[in-house]
Order: C-alpha cells, then sequence, then structure tokens
C-alpha cells in the first residue's frame, strides 16, 4: 500500500506515570501518528495504539533507538516528583534528562516537549505580580522535585543554545488538581492537616489535569518554541481555595514551617508545597499561552477546585476498591487483548498458507 | 416634634444591626460602577435609608412627608431587589415582624429597649405608619439579618470575589472604619487640590514619604477613595519589606496594592489605575525628627520612567504632619540587622514602652494635591533617556518640596493647624 506521508513518531518518555498515560490515551487517538512509549514498568493499564518499550532513559543505547525508530517529537514526562532530597531520585530526573537530551540531538529528534512548573520562578518578596517567561530561574532548592525542576530547566537554557535549531518546548504548570491527579497540591488539599502560614494568604493560580494534558498535546502538534506559562483563568487567595476545597487551615507561626523543613521533622510530610510557596506570590502571566501558544484550558480555576472538592467529597461514601476489582480489570483487558491476537494471527494464517 | 419621635425607632433596627459585624461604609462612599459584591451594596443602601429623615427637619404637612417616606422605601426596596434579585422575603405578617423586632432588640442595651418599644406603640396609635411601611421595615429587616448569617458562611467557603492583584472588597470594608478613625478624628486630615486626581484613566500620584510606619499610604488612599467625587481605589506600591511580614502582607494584597516595581506600576498604569508611589522609600519613612521635611533622593527615577511608558500624568502629593507622628532621634543600625528591619528608629517612646510606643502622636495632617505634571509631550522611549528622566525626576522632586514648605508656612501648630 503506498503512503503518501510518513506518521510523525511521537516518544513518550515516564509512559507508566500519570501524566505519560493519559497523554499517550489522547495522542493514540490522533490521526497521522505513530506513538511509543518508554518507561521502566510498563503501563498499568493497556494504551490501545502504543508501542511499549520498556527501558531506562538513561540506557546509552537510546540514542541508537530513537534513530532506529526515527522519532519526530520526544514529550518528556518522566520526573519522580519527591519532596525529599534524594540522590537516586536526582539522578533519575536531572541525570535522565541530561541523557536523554543528548540521545536526542544525536539521533536528530526535532522537537521535545517538557511539563514544568511555575515554582520554577521561585515565590519571592521581589516577585512582580505577573511573572513573565522572561523572568530568570530562580526557584526554591529545599525540597526535592522543585531543586530538580530548577536544575533541569537551566540545563534546557544551555541547551537551547548549542542546539538553536532544535524545538524544545517547555510548558509551566501552576498548582494542578483534578479529580484523578497526584501532585503536591492535591495531596495538601487531601491532607486533613492542611497547615497555612499565620498572616499569610497569597493569590495562587491552579490548572484542571485534563487542560494539562490538552495542553501537553497541544505543543506535541504544533511547533511552539521556548517556554510556556499555562494556567486556569482566575487568580484565588489560598484561603479562598481551601474553602472551596471544604478545608479548614491551621495557621501555624509562618517560621515553625522553615525550622521543621530544614529539620527534616514530621510536620514536612503535612507540607507538601515549600513554605516559600505558601508564603510568596507566584502568580504567572499568561500572555504567551493566549497569544502565542493560542491555548485556552478548558476549566477556570474555580472550576477545576470546585470539581475536585466535590470528587474528594463523593470519595469519602465509596468504598474502597477492593484488590479483587483491580484484578478483574486486569484479566478482562487480557482476555480481550488475547482475543485480539488470536484473531489477528488467524486472518494472517490463511494468507501465509 | 412628632414626627421627629417616631422616625429614629426603625433608624437603629436597621442601620444599627448593620454595621457591628459587615462593617457597612458610613456614606455609601462605594465607587459607582465598581465590582462591589451584590450584598454589601444591597446593605449599604439600607444605612442609607435611615439618614435622611434623620437629618430632615419635621415637615408640616404629614401627608406630604408620609408620601416621601413610602416613596424612599420603595425605592431602596427596588434597589434590593435589584442588586440581589433572588432574595424573596418570607411573607408579611404583623406578628413574624414583631417576633423579628423582638430577636434583634436583645442586641440593644435594655433602656434603649424600652425606649424604642416605647416609639413603636405611640407611633401604631399615631397612626403614621400605613401597611406599607411596615412591609418594606420586614423586608429590609430580613434581608439584614439573611446578609450577616450568610456573610460568614460564604466567607469559610470561599464564595467571595478578588480581582487579579487581591483586592477583597469585603475586606476593605471591613477595616475602612478604622482607617476613618485616624483620618477624620485622630488626625483630622485636610485635603486640598482632589480637583487635580483625574475622575478616570491613569495617574502616578507621587508623594513625599514620612512618619516611620507608612501611614500616610492609607490616608492617601482613603482621602481618594472617601472624598473624591470618583471615589477611586488607589494602588499603592509598596516596599519589598512588607511581604515578609506575617499580616501586613495579607491585609495590603486584600486592599489591593501592589509590590513596588516597575512592571506591577506599568501594568496598572495600563489598567487605567490611580498608582501612588513614594519614591524615597525608606530613607523617607525612617527619617530622623531633626531632618523632617527634607526630602530624601527620589529613588533611582523609576516612577519617571513609568509615568513615560504608560503617559501617565504625575500629580505631585505633599503630606504635611506625619513627619511629627513619631520622633525618631536616633536609628540603631545593629537592631536594624538583629531583627531584619529595614530601620529601627529609637524615639523617646520606642522601644522603651514596647507596643505601646508605636501609638502615633494626633498631629494635624495636611495633604495637598498639586497640579499635574504632564508628560505627553515625549514619547514612550523618552524613558530610556536617561538626562530626562532624572530632569523630571528632579522637577517632580522641587515641585513637592515647594509645596511643602508652603504648607508649613501656613500652619502655626503641629497639633492644631
Amino acid at each position: 500500500m503506498p503512503r503518501k506521508k510518513k506518521p510523525k513518531t511521537v516518544l513518550v518518555t515516564g509512559v507508566s506515570s500519570q501524566w505519560g498515560q493519559w497523554l499517550a490515551a489522547k495522542l493514540s487517538a490522533q490521526p497521522g501518528l505513530r506513538l511509543i512509549g518508554i518507561d521502566t514498568a510498563p503501563p498499568p493499564e493497556t494504551i490501545e495504539g502504543l508501542d511499549f518499550v520498556q527501558a531506562d532513559i538513561r540506557n546509552p543505547l537510546l540514542a541508537e533507538f530513537l534513530e532506529l525508530e526515527a522519532v519526530d517529537t520526544v514529550c518528556h514526562l518522566d520526573f519522580i516528583e519527591r519532596y525529599r532530597r534524594s540522590e537516586p531520585v536526582f539522578e533519575h530526573n536531572v541525570i535522565g534528562t541530561m541523557k536523554l537530551l543528548g540521545a536526542c540531538a544525536q539521533a536528530g529528534v526535532r522537537k521535545v516537549v517538557f511539563k514544568s512548573s511555575t515554582r520554577v520562578y521561585g515565590a519571592s518578596p521581589r516577585n512582580p505580580a505577573f511573572l513573565t517567561e522572561a523572568r530568570p530561574i530562580r526557584g526554591a532548592r529545599r525540597y526535592g522535585y522543585n531543586r530538580d525542576l530548577v536544575e533541569i530547566e537551566s540545563f534546557f537554557n544551555g541547551f537551547q543554545r548549542q542546539h538553536p535549531d532544535m524545538v524544545l518546548t517547555i510548558l509551566r504548570f501552576p498548582n494542578i488538581v483534578g479529580p484523578r491527579a497526584n501532585t503536591p497540591f492535591t495531596r495538601f488539599l487531601s491532607d486533613p492537616k492542611a497547615p497555612v502560614l499565620l498572616g499569610f494568604d497569597p493569590m495562587m493560580q491552579v490548572i484542571h489535569e485534563e487542560d494539562v494534558v490538552r495542553a501537553l498535546l497541544h505543543a506535541v502538534r504544533g511547533d511552539y518554541p521556548g517556554a510556556y506559562n499555562v494556567a486556569a483563568e482566575g487568580i484565588l487567595p489560598l484561603l479562598k481555595i481551601m474553602g472551596i476545597a471544604g478545608k479548614i487551615p491551621i495557621p501555624l507561626v509562618h517560621l515553625l514551617p522553615y525550622w521543621a523543613v530544614n529539620l527534616g521533622t514530621p510536620l514536612s510530610r503535612h507540607l507538601p508545597i515549600e513554605p516559600d510557596y505558601l508564603r510568596y506570590r507566584w502568580v504567572a502571566d499568561l500572555q504567551r499561552m493566549k497569544e502565542i501558544m493560542e491555548f485556552t484550558p478548558e476549566y477556570t480555576a474555580e472550576e477545576a477546585l470546585r470539581e475536585f472538592a466535590g470528587e474528594r467529597r463523593a470519595r469519602r461514601y465509596m468504598p474502597e476498591k477492593s484488590p479483587l476489582a483491580y484484578d478483574e480489570e486486569r484479566l478482562r483487558d487480557t482476555i480481550e487483548r488475547r482475543r485480539r491476537m488470536r484473531a489477528a494471527s488467524k486472518r494472517r494464517a490463511p494468507q501465509g498458507a | 416634634m412628632f414626627q421627629d419621635d417616631v422616625i429614629p425607632q426603625e433608624e437603629p433596627e436597621v442601620s444599627g444591626e448593620a454595621p457591628r459585624e459587615s462593617a457597612l461604609p458610613k456614606d455609601a462612599a462605594a465607587p459607582e460602577g465598581s465590582a462591589q459584591p451584590q450584598s454589601a451594596a444591597g446593605a449599604d443602601s439600607l444605612s442609607g435609608a435611615a439618614a435622611p429623615p434623620e437629618n430632615g427637619s419635621p415637615p408640616e404637612d404629614e401627608s406630604a412627608f408620609r408620601a416621601a417616606l413610602r416613596e424612599e422605601l420603595d425605592d431602596l426596596i427596588e434597589r434590593i431587589r435589584k442588586t440581589n434579585p433572588e432574595y424573596a422575603p418570607p411573607p408579611f405578617s404583623p406578628r413574624a415582624l414583631l417576633d423579628l423586632l423582638r430577636r434583634n432588640l436583645a442586641n440593644f442595651p435594655p433602656d434603649f429597649q424600652l425606649d424604642i418599644l416605647e416609639r413603636l406603640r405611640e407611633s401604631l396609635n399615631a397612626d403614621i405608619f400605613d401597611l406599607d411601611t411596615w412591609k418594606g421595615i420586614w423586608y429590609m429587616l430580613n434581608y439584614t439579618l439573611e446578609y450577616q448569617t450568610d456573610i460568614l458562611k460564604r466567607r469559610m467557603t470561599g464564595e467571595y470575589e478578588t480581582d487579579e492583584w487581591g483586592l477583597d472588597q469585603e475586606f476593605l470594608d471591613a477595616v475602612r472604619p478604622f482607617l476613618e478613625f485616624l483620618y477624620y478624628k485622630y488626625w483630622r486630615v485636610e485635603v486640598s487640590g482632589l480637583e487635580n486626581v483625574p475622575e478616570e484613566g491613569r495617574a502616578l500620584l507621587v508623594s513625599n514619604h514620612s512618619g516611620q510606619l507608612p501611614m500616610d499610604g492609607a490616608m492617601i488612599g482613603l482621602a481618594i477613595y472617601n472624598e473624591h467625587p470618583a471615589h477611586r481605589l488607589v494602588r499603592t506600591l509598596y516596599a519589598d519589606w512588607f511581604p515578609t511580614l506575617p499580616f501586613v502582607s495579607m491585609t495590603l494584597e486584600k486592599l489591593g496594592q501592589a509590590m513596588a516595581n516597575e512592571e506591577n506600576g506599568i501594568r496598572l498604569l495600563e489598567a487605567d489605575e490611580l498608582v501612588a508611589v513614594f519614591p524615597e522609600g525608606y530613607k523617607g519613612v525612617g527619617k530622623l525628627f531633626k531632618e523632617r521635611y527634607r526630602l530624601a533622593r527620589f529613588g533611582r527615577g523609576g516612577f519617571v520612567r513609568m509615568a513615560l511608558k504608560t503617559q501617565a500624568p504625575i500629580i505631585p502629593i505633599s503630606v504635611v504632619g506625619a513627619e511629627e507622628t513619631y520622633i525618631s532621634l536616633y536609628k540603631s543600625t545593629t537592631l536594624a540587622k538583629l531583627t531584619g528591619f529595614p530601620y529601627f528608629p529609637i524615639s523617646p517612646t520606642f522601644p522603651w514602652l514596647g507596643v505601646l510606643g508605636l501609638v502615633p502622636l494626633p498631629t494635624k495632617w495636611y495633604i495637598d494635591f498639586g497640579e499635574p505634571i504632564p508628560v505627553d509631550g515625549y514619547s514612550p522611549d523618552a524613558a530610556n533617556n536617561l538626562v530626562l528622566v532624572s530632569q523630571l525626576t528632579d522637577q517632580t522632586r522641587n515641585i513637592v518640596q515647594e509645596m511643602i514648605y508652603k504648607r508649613l508656612a501656613q500652619r502655626r501648630s503641629v497639633f492644631f493647624g
């Protein structure tokens, strides 16, 4: 069969993570795309049309693989979000990204999309009220995930200078909320003990998980070099966010969380957000998202939060999903897959005969 | 005389009820067309309702007075309906009305309660109120009650609005009475030249800074919010030390103020806001007593660049009286370093008396708004012209200094003006 146009090959790293799975599910529905997913473990649920490859992005053979598959776009979602600073995680996140970018350059990959956060600007009293993408990267480095993101973003900067012809897209998201997402902010809002800093009520942005996936898809389909802040319409004070989420804020004298975090005491477990980010304003300017990327999130900030809160309220009354239910789902998937494979091999067999 | 007795009996019921929790504005100074919360605007009109008859002299013709009163009530009901169309009061019945009154009476001191009831009784005999009037009272009482029980619930569940800078109108209305006390009673601020502040469109207010605590910013803001015909909100740009302080950072943000940097200033001016700056900064506010009314350096001219880039007229302001609210004899660098303060004043009372030492002196204040310095003769690119920027900076500084000297020449007493 003559093919008019070679389909574009998109590789998603960290395809077994929540973002990887959701993006892969969306990408697989796109026509004219070939989808490869790479991760150290297979995705928990099979994704139709995904060519899964089990490998670590730090693998030295990655460049060879990218070249063999003639990968056009890499969407890099392999990032471990852990607040505790740890060397293996740093190695995975930062060194992994460096090796991946190196392999991409060697294999002639045209475009790399990376999911980052507006946290990289840092929360500081000197911040302008609206942070533009040109703002230098001065994020806090107390928490592991913040430090790693800042490191990666600085590396991206240098890499872009060395490879000016590559399209590097960085999407910076604020706090992500949603019924399914597991992010520092959803953990913060789900914790019955949600600490805030006494006398501080910073304005915050949020974005719905589906809009995150839609923005990534948007960046994979079109070419938007550079960094973009992507957030939902509406900037809300933290206490209002907690009011919507139905959390009673527990005010702490602001020095306390800093000490707790610096000493690594158990309080930091209830503080998935670095204290600076609960103290100062870190609101991003969305002009580039609106005008250059021409992307509009579907959910406003309040809508996203109300949906999240509703889901959390309902979940309290749902029975816990039993391991048996998971088992049943998995077996059903297996049966279906095998059926399809049988059918396919039966179709092939008469031709061969 | 008779009507005079009757009218006030409804007044404490309605407006006396409101200010305790909802902190209603005293003089209905809501900016026209501003996005005030619906219910606040509704309750606002309530306090306005009681005012006119109270001030009016007893009219000769009783029926005309009654008609006027009825008209006013109808008008109020109409306004409440407009601001909150869904609100429907429970059906009217005299018994329920009396119940409602009784419940609310508990909020007043006993002698006052008796007074109210007696007047009520009298008014029934006199037949001055017809059924419509009673219905009106019924409607408004219910509305106030509902509004107040509602406000706490709304704050708890996050059902309130803020603008993108953090301005929270309900918070503003709650802290205003305190600032108004300082403004009208404590410092007895006298304002001149308000006509120089435009009714709409951008303008950059440039003022001298003094008084150890930056209360002059609050007073300038209140002067324009309360006394200017357009009741505009001033966005003051504050120093970067304040966002690090608990409560201070929250208060400033909820009042719609912003951190002082050029990006914020330009963004606000481009949104056609009134922006106030204090180019002297810490050097001005932390002045020693012996240096009072001598202007410090006007920053690096950032405010002129903001004005040039956005083509906003510069309006010079002089604040006289704030310098003497504290007598700073010495600035301790050691204590400033230890506490992390940008400056640490030593006055006859501070820090010796602790928090008491922070009580300012009740001086008499004058705020004068000067004539705008137009910048539309220059192109926005002129902001990069260092010579021009420093020239305009010096020009503004000289004008403010002249205005201060002029006012000081007229002033006879620090405390009485």
